[in-house]
């Protein structure tokens, strides 16, 4: 190994080249990654309360192999495991005391007075110390990521180096005006990241260009759901939501209905202004190709200059019957080599960049583990298909395992024809569910969560 | 299990089966792997485009219809019927019901096709007379008759339990009606193995010659477009719901009839006095067991949500987590005709669960989903995974005042348990105004008689809120001139 690293500050790790943490050898890398992974669990274990009642509980008192580690993972529901009836009730203290059970700092000694929205609590707790983001999945409940200013710097760090690793520029010295076709700031984990890291790497707030310039708020997102039920009883206006954010939601849903429009016309105005220059642009991939398609449609190709990048996310999530070349139909309609890619949770710093051969490479830092049905680990060797658990053992100040939704191929073996080692996941990742059922199961049993018009429109743009 | 199953058409009499050149292959539930022909081949032997043809089962008295269904219901025996041992063979591999259960189910499958509960049932929803023939109004109106005259019915039917296949061949036969099924891909078989019973006693029998069944893809626009027309369907009768419906949705017209048997959660109820007596809780725990754990939880009157009229102090909650432990240990006695330990795991809930149990602010666990188990909140609210429940998991919720539960009520809330008696008068109304559409008892203490008593309903009772029979027939008036001169001013009037 070219660069010296201790396995008890993989925080440290995040500011090497990724080509000499890529080079790192497999043998090497998996001795460092348990010593590590041993090291993160034995200092959080009594540390974090969750973690402790879950280790407690499942028995593990250390870490000797690296499946070990499995039982004491979080599942992701874990950061949501709070009643809904909290965030309906803006029951701060109580959530407070619910977020203090997975960090080591003391949320009890925050200031929880005047407090009246979901935003302000967040940003009550960035004044205490913490990053604190949020998601928000299907049902819009919002898990919370219990990050802290302790985290910063390592994530920041990665978070650069993998943008270099997945574009080939590197934003240290390169700064470009970015495109982002969404909304801006506040503290959905994606949102919070730009206003963290990206706006920066685009060389500042004015080289940063958004379509629309306001965020959703997170009350927003956690009440859309009891929102639309209210509107459907006809009782939207008795439950006595705070009248700015029904506005606010108002805004909101009329801008989704305008969309497709706002994005072509905001697009349009930013491929004439930077004719000619070097450019950043990001996004959803659905959002992206809507944005070629159409351009296409009139005959229009970007004319950026040489050297332009392109980064998406989220696959064509909201995009349906997408035709078999839409990568093709978006490099040629943005003028791109390539399309940059990266996979990762929130609940986990290390993200992984997409190789030149296609395959998504895991740091040194964030530790893979593959799992059956049952939750028993797969083997680490040649290729495996299961549900993926990451453990991360960087953050100091909560508790980085976590076991996500997803089913992942993986390729253990160091033989990507792109050169980097280390375990790499196949492109195509689907949420790990049961097969049972048929194609068309029908039972007289249950039902889905109402539709939900409000997610519909806007959750995508987040 | 790997092997592919061949599922005929069922066509008016016929057995079409898969060959070389005519063949579809789906998916099963665990995986199974079916072949039926090509449904877009066969179009023409499923639908009935010239109403004319209904009239030789419109002409077929009740009495023979009861007689012959009756006579296909003594062959639906187990034992010797081979079709049915395959159905049997089919859904047990499935995995939703344990083989006890099944069996109890094949076997009341008899007992729905005796002829004094079909008759009851025919003539209590519409009235025998109005379907053999054109029923005259009492004078003065007697020159005004009417007629009960059967449709073409499209079923998209359910498959978590197999007694659907059987009510949707009765009640279209007892509304002289042409039907067609379409099976579910988690219950491919049973309407078949029934039809196939059916051609085995008379292939000719009007009955026979007006039902068929096959399966085809949910979605499938081609199959969609050709059978959901005016010209070739009256009546559309959707379990399930939206999942079934909104494939169809557009080729809705004015002209046919939707009755959508929407997907149902049900609930029981326990008044304050329960958590008084240990005695009470006993009997509370057993009722509660019977109601949620039958058929293992899978249908839509199993309780999945128990609201508990408790307070939330650590000592009232501590009397909920105790009836929570009780009704786990009921599980463990129930007979095995009523409900049985899972087959298997559920690693979704399990994991819900294991989640909220890390929060015991909140939430209190017990059991798994192998031998039941129970989730207390420790708020009045329930668990937001509560359409996840199964396995013989319940949630218990804790209410200051069971009138409060109304508004967790509305057309979804099926079945409504209640515990004890006492509480019945002051909830009943309000729970049907709210949605509510059956309320059911789960006093007494002995499982058998429990599960017997919620299952024993006159015949002809309304379903889900409604009367599907009486819906699924036309109502036509034969007008005829009246006797005796009218004065001008009455005719004006």
């Amino acid at each position: 190994m070219a660069i010296s690293l201790l396995p008890d500050n993989p925080g440290a790790w995040t500011f090497h080249r990724f080509q000499d943490l890529y080079a790192i050898g497999r043998e090497e890398r998996e001795k460092l990654q348990l010593e590590a992974v041993r090291i993160n669990f034995a200092r959080m274990r009594n540390r974090i309360p969750a973690l402790k009642k879950l280790a407690d509980r499942q028995g593990v008192e250390r870490i000797d192999r690296i499946e070990d580690v499995l039982p004491v993972c979080f599942d992701h529901r874990v950061l949501k495991n709070y009643p809904i009836q909290i965030i309906e009730n803006r029951d701060f203290p109580k959530l407070t005391s619910w977020l203090n059970k997975l960090t080591a700092h003391d949320l009890s000694r925050v200031d929880l007075s005047g407090l009246t929205t979901i935003e302000e609590w967040l940003r009550r707790l960035e004044a205490f110390g913490m990053l604190v983001t949020y998601s928000s999945g299907t049902t819009g409940k919002l898990s919370f990521v219990p990050r802290s200013i302790d985290e910063f710097g390592a994530w920041r760090a990665h978070f650069f180096n993998v943008n270099h690793a997945a574009n080939g520029v590197n934003p240290y010295t390169t700064k470009l005006p970015t495109f982002f076709p969404g909304y801006r700031g506040g503290y959905q984990t994606m949102l919070k990241m730009m206003s963290l890291f990206n706006v920066e790497m685009a060389g500042g707030p004015e080289h940063y260009h958004t379509l629309y310039n306001s965020h959703i708020p997170a009350d927003l997102m956690a009440l859309s759901g009891r929102m639309q039920s209210a509107e459907d009883k006809g009782e939207i206006e008795r439950l006595g939501f705070d009248p700015a954010l029904l506005e606010q939601r108002r805004t909101m849903l009329e801008q989704g209905r305008r969309k497709d429009q706002d994005l072509q016309a905001w697009f349009s105005k930013l491929i004439q202004q930077f004719k000619g220059q070097r450019v950043k642009i990001g996004g959803t991939f659905a959002d992206l190709y809507r944005v070629a398609r159409a351009g296409l449609d009139q005959g229009m190709r970007c004319e950026f200059a040489p050297g332009s990048i392109l980064t998406g996310g989220g696959g064509m999530k909201g995009y349906k019957d997408a035709p078999a070349d839409w990568e093709d139909q978006v490099k040629t309609f943005f003028g791109v080599a390539r399309l940059g890619n990266q996979y990762g949770f929130s609940e986990n710093i290390g993200n992984a960049p997409l190789c030149d051969a296609g395959f998504f490479h895991f740091m040194p830092y964030t530790v893979p583990i593959l799992m059956d049905a049952d939750g028993k680990a797969l083997p680490s060797a040649g290729v495996q298909k299961g549900r993926l658990a990451l453990v991360d053992p960087i953050p100091t100040s909560y508790w980085g395992g976590f076991v996500s939704g997803d089913e992942v191929t993986m390729h253990w073996e160091e033989d990507c024809p792109c050169g980097w080692k280390g375990p790499r996941a196949a492109k195509t990742i689907r949420r790990f569910a049961e097969s049972e059922g048929g194609d068309d199961k029908i039972t007289c049993a249950g039902s889905q969560q109402a539709y939900n018009e409000f997610m519909e429109f806007v959750a995508g743009d987040a | 299990m790997n092997e592919r199953v061949d599922i005929p058409i069922i066509a008016r009499g016929r057995v079409i089966n898969p060959g070389a050149d005519d063949a579809v292959e789906f998916r099963g539930r665990g995986g199974a792997g079916f072949r039926s022909p090509d449904p877009h081949k066969h179009i023409h032997d499923l639908v009935l485009g010239n109403t004319a043809l209904l009239a030789d089962l419109n002409d077929t008295r009740m009495q023979h219809i009861i007689e012959f269904l009756a006579e296909v219901g003594r062959r639906l025996q187990l034992d010797d019927n081979v079709h049915l041992q395959q159905s049997f063979a089919l859904a047990l591999r499935a995995g939703g019901l344990a083989e006890p259960i099944l069996r109890g189910v094949y076997d009341g499958m008899l007992h729905m096709f005796d002829p004094r509960a079909l008759t009851a049932l025919v003539d209590k929803t519409i009235g025998i007379a109005y379907l053999d023939g054109w029923v005259p109004g009492e004078r003065p109106y007697a020159n005004v008759r009417v007629r009960a005259i059967g449709t073409r019915q499209l079923h998209i039917t359910a498959g978590n339990v197999p007694v659907v296949a059987a009510l949707t061949v009765i009640r279209a036969a007892l509304t002289k009606s042409d039907c067609l099924i379409k099976s579910p891909s988690n219950d491919p078989l049973t309407a078949n193995a029934i039809a196939r019973t059916m051609i085995e006693v008379d292939a000719s029998h009007p009955v026979t010659r007006h039902l068929a069944v096959a399966y085809w893809k949910g979605g499938d626009e081609f199959m969609d477009s050709q059978i959901v027309r005016t010209s070739r369907i009256d009546k559309i009768t959707a379990w399930g719901g939206m999942s079934s419906v909104k494939h169809i949705q557009k080729f809705l017209s004015p002209g046919i009839d939707l009755t959508a048997l929407n997907p149902k959660y049900s609930m029981s109820i326990i008044g304050r006095e329960t958590l008084a007596s240990e005695a009470a809780m006993d009997e509370a725990a057993v009722g509660i067991a019977v109601i949620s754990g039958f058929y293992n939880q899978t249908a839509c009157a199993n309780t999945r949500i128990v609201y508990v009229e408790s307070g939330t102090d650590d000592e009232s909650l501590e009397r909920v987590v105790e009836l929570g432990r009780k009704i786990v240990a009921a599980f463990q006695t129930l007979p095995p005709v009523i409900s049985t330990p899972a087959a298997q795991r559920n690693p979704e809930l399990e994991a819900e669960m294991a989640a909220v149990a890390l929060e015991d602010d909140f939430y209190s666990v017990g059991g798994d989903t192998l031998t039941g188990g129970f989730v207390v909140s420790r708020f009045a609210d329930r668990v937001e995974f509560y359409d996840k429940l199964s396995n013989r998991v319940v949630n218990l919720v804790p209410v200051p005042d069971l009138l409060e539960v109304v508004k967790w009520c509305d057309d979804t809330t099926q079945t409504v348990g209640i515990y004890p008696e006492s509480i019945r008068d002051r909830l009943l109304n309000a729970f049907a105004l709210a949605g509510v559409q059956r309320m059911v008892p789960l006093t007494g203490g002995d499982p058998m008689k429990i599960f017997h008593d919620m299952h024993t309903l006159p015949p002809g009772m309304p379903h889900d809120g409604i009367e599907p029979m009486r819906r699924s027939v036309r109502w036509v008036i034969d007008h005829r001139p009246g006797e005796g001169a009218v004065k001008l001013s009455v005719v004006a009037a």
